[in-house]
């Protein structure tokens, strides 16, 4: 279904359920909201940039991560190159464009990938009351205020899990039924 | 350090869980992550039982929230005995798996489905709130859901329809009963629950009427007559490994289920309840030996003869003494053992031979007398023939019988024992020591597969068989501790008090 009218409309939409979509992940403490809710908005952006684009696209644009590396390494140990490989990556992208011993790659982020990352990190926020002597899942908060944050603690870490593993379920789904 | 070792048999499968999803098309990776996971869960739920059965009742509230109001996982003597259990044979099957399964299958998230299933099996046995039971009861069906349908052939997905179909219907009375006891008492913790209904104002009606929802919701799952005929129909269909897991292990978590809450919460009517299991113990043995009789496939037999075996777990509760309760619990973890060993040996029998009809096999005895030395034992102890283990809890059921006055059902569960015997029989004489019929087309070419194939394959198919025999017949020839831990279970079970005291006043 390719229509220029909604492929012009996401442009505007994505960032902005993204955005409401992390708006309502961290009211989600004290109000109606939440990790799982937050999640679903979060996929909505992604589930119409596939109805306008298809999901070709969509995992090229979105959950595709392009990088530069070099081509021979010389002389370095391995985790000195990493470092050096995301330095450049990250702050000269520009040089590493016009170098020619840098090759540009890419890396599909794929959709189960970010349900084991969820897990891992809903799983993980449990983890801290443990090592305190506590049970698992005891929330724990740091005794300071961040000006927009709030209060930061544990518990948030779950919902950043519920989150993540949510959007990467319905993406999961949805790519999966559209590309047949 | 109890809210370490209580989160423990749950933690280590997830985490493993979750690595393998990392790696989630890289099959040497998982299977690595998957030796660490079964290996260390081992040491965990050992450790945990260990812990239980030297200082009492182990609890922790999750998230710290006391005990009515949040949930607790409590870990008495059977349940961390179950959780061992468990452990034990998710190593076993996972060994065979390696080789016993094809690649293909594996690549769909065999491995980590197989530790979140383990993870439900032991969120079922320590959870103390009813509630989070019903929660973890589904952890554990989506899992079993998705391996028997994993592969997608036609048989599979037929049986796996069946099983999905009739489980949902389960779950939906579990949570009635569940949504009725809640309506009735106003709580949900086990332990609450337990005193609630004892206080005097309980409404015993009521209460007996939500129990009859659990009873039918547990029987179903535990496959209990007259609602045992979903599993004969789709226990047989998934590849050896993924069935002698299921097979093995999650009937006899529906039966833990209904023990545990047949003797914390609904203790009241026991004249109208007892008589209840009293029959339905009896006739599920029959039954279930009955249908095994008749069936000519290796693995419908063992099949039916879970649910056979279900009867004399149940019988324990029927009869409600300490003694028959112990019986019970012995008999849930030999059989746990005995079945999933005799599910692994014929998957060995089919790789090597390429077929589960009786008919087709042959002559197995004279090609691998280990093998069927390894048969001969299992069998014996699923039969119950001293020493094997399967004597010993047959031997307190009948023991707890007898002292109870239950005559008939002591004289039905012996006569049942000589036709498990003949049935066991029939697959020895037939898979074992009749001559072999000439292969057909299928049968021809595993055959020839198995004879190119690396001889480690085969040893590597064998292990966990010896580990399993190992372990049956230690629990058998040296039966003691075993028999010890159960009394001290049963004994936990029926004063229920140490188990309140332990949730609700620390």
């Amino acid at each position: 279904m390719k229509t220029l009218i909604l492929a012009v409309a996401i442009r505007i939409f994505i960032p902005l359920f993204v955005i409401f979509s992390v708006y309502i992940l961290f009211r989600g403490h004290n109000h109606p909201g939440g990790g799982f809710i937050g999640g679903l908005i979060c996929a909505i952006a992604f589930i119409f940039h596939i109805m306008a684009h298809g999901p070709k696209d969509t995992a090229y644009t979105f959950f595709t991560i392009k990088y530069f590396r070099k081509a021979h390494q010389t002389g370095r140990s391995s985790v000195s190159s990493v470092l050096v490989l995301v330095y450049k990556n990250l702050f000269r992208k520009k040089e590493l464009q016009a170098a020619p011993d840098w090759l540009p790659r890419q890396w599909r982020v794929d959709p189960i990938f970010i349900i084991s990352c969820g897990l891992f990190l809903a799983a993980t926020s449990g983890v801290f009351g443990l090592f305190l002597q506590q049970p698992y899942m005891s929330a724990l908060w740091a005794d300071m205020y961040l000006p927009v944050f709030g209060k930061p603690g544990t518990p948030i870490l779950f919902d950043l899990g519920v989150y993540l593993l949510v959007l990467g379920v319905v993406l999961k789904i949805t790519f999966v039924m559209a590309e047949e | 350090m109890q809210h370490i070792l209580l989160v423990l048999p749950l933690l280590i499968p997830l985490y493993g869980a979750i690595a393998c999803l990392f790696f989630w098309r890289k099959l040497g990776v998982q299977r690595v992550i998957g030796v660490v996971t079964q290996l260390s869960l081992c040491a965990a739920s050992a450790y945990l039982l260990y812990k239980t059965d030297t200082t009492g009742i182990l609890t922790t509230q999750i998230g710290n929230w006391q005990a009515p109001f949040g949930i607790t996982l409590v870990s008495d003597i059977f349940s961390s005995l179950m959780v061992l259990s468990s452990a034990i044979v998710g190593i076993a099957v996972f060994v065979f798996s390696l080789r016993g399964l094809s690649n293909a299958r594996q690549l769909f998230g065999y491995y980590p489905l197989l530790l979140l299933l383990q993870m439900g099996v032991n969120g079922v046995c320590l959870t103390g709130d009813l509630f989070n039971l019903f929660v973890w009861f589904e952890v554990l069906l989506i899992c079993c859901f998705v391996l028997i349908a994993l592969g997608g052939s036609k048989p599979q997905l037929e049986g796996s329809i069946k099983y999905v179909t009739i489980n949902f219907l389960a779950s939906s009375f579990l949570l009635t009963g569940i949504g009725m006891v809640y309506g009735i008492l106003g709580s949900l913790n086990m332990a609450e629950l337990a005193v609630l209904v004892r206080s005097a104002e309980a409404n015993h009606g009521l209460i007996t009427l939500a129990s009859i929802f659990f009873l039918v919701a547990f029987g179903i799952k535990a496959a209990i007559f007259p609602l045992f005929f979903w599993l004969p129909a789709s226990y047989h269909t998934p590849p050896i490994g993924i069935s002698a897991f299921i097979a093995g292990l999650i009937t006899k978590v529906g039966l833990y289920a209904l023990v545990r809450l047949f003797t914390l919460v609904f203790v009241l009517n026991q004249d109208i309840l007892l008589p209840i299991f009293l029959v339905l113990s009896g006739l599920t043995m029959v039954i279930g030996v009955l249908g095994a009789a008749s069936q000519v496939d290796f693995r419908k037999i063992l099949s039916f003869h879970i649910v056979s075996q279900i009867g004399y777990m149940l019988m324990g509760l029927a009869i409600f003494t300490p003694m028959a309760i112990a019986g019970s619990i012995y008999f849930v973890i030999h059989n746990i053992l005995v079945k999933t060993c005799l599910f692994l040996i014929s998957g060995v029998v089919y790789r090597t031979y390429g077929s589960f009809a009786l008919k087709k096999l042959g002559g197995v005895y004279l090609q691998q007398p280990l093998l069927s030395l390894l048969f001969v034992i299992a069998a014996f102890s699923l039969a119950g023939i001293p020493p094997f283990s399967g004597f010993w809890g047959k031997f307190m059921l009948a023991k707890g019988g007898l002292e109870a006055g239950n005559y008939g059902l002591v004289a039905t569960s012996l006569g049942v024992s000589l036709i498990t015997i003949f049935s066991m029989t029939k697959i020895w004489n037939e898979v074992f020591w009749k001559k072999k019929p000439a292969p057909t087309e299928e049968a021809a070419r595993v055959i020839a597969e198995a004879n190119t194939a690396h001889i480690g394959v085969l040893r590597l198919l064998h292990l966990p068989v010896v580990v399993l025999i190992v372990c049956i017949l230690f629990i058998g020839l040296y039966a003691e501790p075993l028999v010890n831990l159960a009394l001290r279970a049963s004994e936990q079970l029926l004063n229920t008090e140490s188990y309140v005291n332990a949730v609700l006043h620390k």
